[in-house]
């Protein structure tokens, strides 16, 4: 087999799950965003987003900060080093197999 | 990438982009700038011979910079006062010198095509007006890249044609045409905010 299908084994499970991919390839473009504006954009469920950031933060992929902007509770959420070179990895790992 | 649809870039700019216009206020933005450019347009085309066609002439060009300006700073600023419960808070990345550079192009192109027009220049025939009816429909389906912004593309295109080859001068069918663009686009955004803003706190578009 050709080896470059090869490691498409190896690829990251966590970010390979399509709504996580979302997430960490929207906050990829962005400095932050907090949880209701990823609510939106992605379209998913309070709860499904709220479970897949926490798979997320739990790998270490993005970071959580909890705040305030005048009265509203924010959930700021910013992708990691970790996480910016994985999303590469798997970046290229699919350009390559694709 | 073979499939731009599994490319993290692609899908990132199409999820901020469906953000952007969730709440319908660059619509809004783009049909008062569209307006303002058919008033333009319609008060250039008119005899002047009354000192308050000019000033309204004037007014219509200060109207039209302040537009173009100052919309994307009030949509932020609305957004992050009076929104940010609904539409969420972003932080995005500065923008790069690419970007910058297509931005200054198209404005220079824009303004050159506009100068040309109104000094008479750049002939204004039935191809302009269809042309610009195409071009501005196909922008307005790429940019909004949802089923509405695909709509009022086509329809705007389809304008275009209709007037280019109705037989109208070139400046009335601009006016017509950006006059009618204009208006769908602040209703179409119009009814996107209220619904918007009639949805309870913390639930996704459907």
């Amino acid at each position: 087999m050709n080896p470059k299908i090869q490691r498409l084994a190896d690829v990251d499970r966590i970010i390979h799950e399509p709504s996580r991919l979302m997430v960490v390839a929207l906050l990829a473009a962005v400095k932050e965003a907090d949880f209701q504006y990823l609510l939106q954009s992605t379209g998913l469920t309070k709860g499904n987003l709220s479970v897949h950031l926490s798979k997320l933060e739990e790998a270490g992929y993005i970071a959580i900060e909890k705040t305030f902007r005048g009265k509203y509770p924010l959930t700021i959420c910013r992708l990691t080093e970790r996480g910016r070179e994985v999303l590469d990895n798997y970046r290229k790992v699919m350009k390559a197999a694709l | 990438m073979a499939d731009s649809a599994v490319d993290p870039n692609t899908v990132a700019r199409r999820l901020i982009q469906r953000a952007h216009n969730s709440d319908g206020l660059p619509e809004i933005a783009a049909g008062l700038t569209c307006l303002c450019v058919s008033g333009l347009e319609y008060l250039l085309m008119a005899p002047r011979e009354s000192i308050a066609s000019t000033i309204a002439a004037v007014v219509f060009a200060f109207l039209l910079l302040l537009l173009g300006l100052g919309a994307p700073w009030a949509m932020k600023s609305l957004r992050k006062r009076y929104l940010i419960g609904r539409w969420g808070y972003v932080q995005y990345k500065p923008i790069g010198r690419k970007q910058i550079g297509i931005g200054i192009t198209v404005a220079i192109l824009m303004a050159g095509a506009v100068f040309g027009v109104v000094t008479g220049l750049l002939p204004v025939g039935g191809w302009l007006l269809g042309g610009t009816g195409l071009v501005g429909g196909a922008l307005v389906a790429w940019c909004g890249r949802l089923l509405r912004f695909v709509i009022g593309g086509v329809v705007v295109a389809a304008a275009g044609l209709f007037l280019a080859f109705s037989g109208v001068s070139g400046p009335t069918g601009f006016a017509i045409l950006f006059g009618f663009q204009g208006l769908m686009a602040l209703v179409s955004g119009t009814v996107v905010f209220v619904r918007f803003i009639r949805r309870p706190i913390g639930t996704r578009e459907s």
